[in-house]
C-alpha cells in the first residue's frame, strides 16, 4: 500500500514537515518540563491534591462517557441503518454540538436546569444539578453525547449490511442480530470511539466555566484546575498538571490506535 | 463481546446508584466568588466549617465578569463577592441584592502597586516612568476588568495617559494575565492589586506607588435576594466581616483597615497603607533571598504566602 519514500524531493519534504511538527511538540513539553525542574516535578507529582484531581477527571469522564454510549450506540446505529422521517435534519442537529463552542452549551444548560422538572426536583428532593459534580457530568455528557453518536455512526457504517441481511434471513430478530452480529463486528470501532469520547470529556472546560464554576476538590477537573491555578499565579501547579494532561492524552490516543487501528473515525 | 456485556452491567448498576443517591441533608451555601479571592476564601471556609459543622460552603469561583449572566439566568446563590464593587453594583441595579450597605459590607481593600519583572530591567521607580519611550507597558482592558479602569484613571491623573497608551503592548482581559506577563518578562511594567502581586513574589519586583496615585479599591460582599439559606449566609458574612475574617484577608496582602482616607476618585490621601506596602516589598525579598529573615516585624502577616512560595521554585501550595 505505502508508497516508496525514496527518490524525489516531494516525499522528503512531507516527511521533513512531519518531523518538524513532532519536534515543535516535543520542544513544547521539554521546555515546560525544564522550566518546572526536577525537584518541583517530584514535589508536585507526589502531592495528593494532584492525584485527587486526576481521579476526579478520570471518574467523571468515565461516567459521562458511559451515559454517552448508552445514547450514542443506538442513535449511531439508527442513523447508520434505518430510514425514518427527518433523518437528515436529525443528523445535522446531532452534529451541532461538535461544531458549536462548548461555551454555548454551558450557557444554554441554564435554560433547562432552571425550568420544570429540574427546578421542581431541586426544591422537593434537594438534588441540585449545577454547582456540584452532577453539573460536571451533565456538561460532559451534553458535549460528548452527540459526538459519540457521530463516531458510532461512522463505526457502524463500516460494517457491510450483508451480514445483517443473512442473519435476518436465518430467522434472527433485529434485536438479536444487533447484539450477536453487528456489535461484535463493530467492537474495535466502538472501543476506539469510546476512548476519543472519553478524552473529549476529560478535556472539557468552557462549559464548566460557565455552568458549574469551580469548587476545589469537587468540580475542578484537570483542565479547569489548570485555569484556576493559572489565575492564582501557581505556575508550579499549572505546569505539572499540564504535563499530566499531556501524558493522559498520549496514553488515550495510543490505546485508541492499538485497539481500533482500523476504525475510520480517525 | 464480553467487554461490552460487562460494560453494560456496569452502566446499569451505576445508573441505579446515581438515581438513588440523594444529596445529604446538610445545608450547603452557594457562594459566587471572584477567582482572585480564592486563597483567602478557602482559608475562611476552613475555619468556618470547623465551627459550624452542619453548614457547608460551596464556592462557585469564576472571573468576575461571568457572574451577572450566571445569576440572571440561574437565579441561584446565597452569597456574592465579585472582585470589585463595580460588579456588585451591577447586581444591585438589577435587584439581585436588596440590602447592600457600601459603608459596612467591605471586608477588605485592594491597593494598587507597580510590578516589574525580576531585576527591574527598565529601572521603573514611579508612575511617570511608564511614559518613558521603550518601556513595554501592560494595560488592562477597561471593558472587561476593573484594573483597566484604574490604569486609565491613574495615568490620566498623572497627565501621561496618551504616552502610556503608546507604550502599551498588551490589553489584558483579566488581572492575572498582567501578573503572568510580568512573571514571564513579556512586559516591563504594569500596575496590579496587592493580593495579585503577592502571588508572584519570586518572579517580580514590587514598587509601592506614591500616595496621590495609590488607588484603594473596595472588595464587597452581599447576600443575594433569592438565597436559600439566608440565616446561614448571614452567619458566614458576619464571620467574613469580623476582625478574624479580616485578619485572614490581611495574610493575603489585602488592606483591612476600614478607615483608609481616600479622595472622591478612590486615591489614597495619607500613609495608612504604607506599612502594608513595606511588608509586601520585604516579602518579595524574603522569597528571592534565602538569608532574608521571615519575622512578623519585617513581613507582617505575609509569612504564610512567603513560606508557601519558598517551598518550591515554581509556586504551588
Amino acid at each position: 500500500m505505502a508508497l516508496k519514500s525514496r527518490g524525489g524531493w516531494w516525499p522528503a519534504l512531507c516527511i521533513g514537515i512531519t518531523f518538524i511538527v513532532l519536534a515543535v511538540y516535543l520542544l513544547l513539553v521539554a521546555s515546560n518540563w525544564i522550566y518546572l525542574g526536577w525537584h518541583d516535578t517530584v514535589y508536585f507529582f507526589s502531592k495528593s491534591r494532584m492525584w485527587a484531581r486526576f481521579w476526579l477527571t478520570v471518574w467523571t469522564s468515565t461516567v459521562s462517557t458511559s451515559f454517552s454510549l448508552l445514547i450514542g450506540i443506538p442513535a449511531g446505529y439508527a442513523l447508520s441503518r434505518f430510514r425514518f422521517p427527518c433523518r437528515y435534519i436529525i443528523a445535522t442537529v446531532i452534529d451541532l454540538p461538535i461544531v458549536v463552542a462548548p461555551a454555548v452549551i454551558g450557557a444554554f444548560l441554564f435554560g433547562i436546569t432552571t425550568r420544570f422538572p429540574f427546578d421542581w426536583i431541586s426544591e422537593h428532593y434537594s438534588i441540585y444539578i449545577g454547582r456540584n459534580v452532577y453539573g460536571v457530568l451533565l456538561v460532559q455528557f451534553t458535549v460528548t453525547a452527540a459526538f459519540c453518536a457521530r463516531l458510532m455512526k461512522a463505526s457502524f457504517d463500516m460494517i457491510p449490511t450483508r451480514f445483517e441481511a443473512v442473519s435476518h434471513s436465518l430467522g434472527a430478530s433485529p434485536f438479536r442480530t444487533f447484539f450477536k452480529v453487528v456489535l461484535p463486528m463493530a467492537k474495535n470501532g466502538i472501543i476506539a470511539s469510546m476512548i476519543v469520547v472519553w478524552a473529549r470529556a476529560a478535556a472539557e472546560w468552557e462549559g464548566l466555566m460557565l455552568f458549574v464554576g469551580a469548587t476545589e476538590g469537587k468540580t475542578d477537573i484537570l483542565p479547569f484546575a489548570i485555569y484556576l491555578d493559572w489565575n492564582g499565579g501557581m505556575m508550579g501547579w499549572v505546569t505539572s498538571m499540564s504535563i499530566l494532561s499531556i501524558l493522559m492524552a498520549i496514553s488515550a490516543v495510543s490505546a485508541m490506535k492499538i485497539i481500533g487501528g482500523k476504525s475510520n473515525a480517525w | 463481546m464480553k467487554i461490552i456485556k460487562n460494560l453494560a452491567v456496569f452502566l446499569v448498576m451505576f445508573s441505579v446508584f446515581w438515581v438513588t443517591h440523594v444529596y445529604g441533608g446538610e445545608k450547603s451555601i452557594l457562594f459566587h466568588a471572584g477567582l482572585g479571592q480564592r486563597s483567602s476564601l478557602n482559608d475562611i471556609k476552613k475555619v468556618f466549617e470547623k465551627r459550624n459543622p452542619d453548614i457547608k460552603v460551596n464556592f462557585s469561583y469564576k472571573g468576575s465578569g461571568y457572574f451577572i449572566a450566571d445569576i440572571t439566568r440561574s437565579k441561584q446563590g446565597d452569597l456574592f463577592m465579585p472582585g470589585e464593587e463595580f460588579y456588585l453594583l451591577q447586581a444591585v441595579e438589577r435587584g439581585f441584592l436588596t440590602d447592600y450597605n457600601p459603608k459596612t459590607d467591605i471586608p477588605a481593600y485592594f491597593v494598587t502597586v507597580i510590578v516589574t519583572p525580576r531585576g527591574n530591567p527598565k529601572n521603573i521607580k514611579s508612575i511617570e516612568d511608564f511614559a518613558r519611550p521603550g518601556v513595554r507597558v501592560g494595560l488592562g482592558n477597561p471593558k472587561s476588568c476593573a484594573i483597566g479602569i484604574w490604569h486609565q484613571k491613574t495615568f490620566e491623573k498623572a497627565g501621561i495617559w496618551d504616552k502610556v497608551k503608546e507604550n502599551a503592548t498588551m490589553s489584558a482581559k483579566c488581572i492575572p494575565e498582567l501578573g503572568n506577563a510580568c512573571q514571564h518578562r513579556a512586559i516591563d511594567a504594569t500596575i496590579i492589586w496587592t493580593p495579585t502581586a503577592v502571588l508572584y513574589l519570586r518572579d517580580v519586583e514590587i514598587i509601592p506607588i506614591e500616595h496621590k496615585y495609590r488607588g484603594i479599591i473596595k472588595l464587597p460582599v452581599g447576600i443575594l435576594k433569592f438565597a436559600r439559606y439566608r440565616d446561614e449566609a448571614q452567619k458566614l458574612m458576619d464571620f467574613i466581616l469580623s476582625e478574624e475574617g479580616r485578619a485572614i484577608f490581611h495574610t493575603h496582602a489585602y488592606a483591612v483597615n476600614p478607615n483608609i482616607p481616600v479622595d472622591k476618585q478612590g486615591f489614597c490621601l495619607d500613609g495608612t497603607t504604607d506599612q502594608d506596602m513595606e511588608y509586601l516589598v520585604n516579602a518579595a525579598k524574603a522569597v528571592k533571598d534565602k538569608s532574608f529573615p521571615v519575622t512578623k516585624e519585617i513581613i507582617g502577616d505575609l509569612s504564610g504566602e512567603v513560606l508557601r512560595q519558598k517551598k518550591t521554585t515554581r509556586a504551588g501550595d
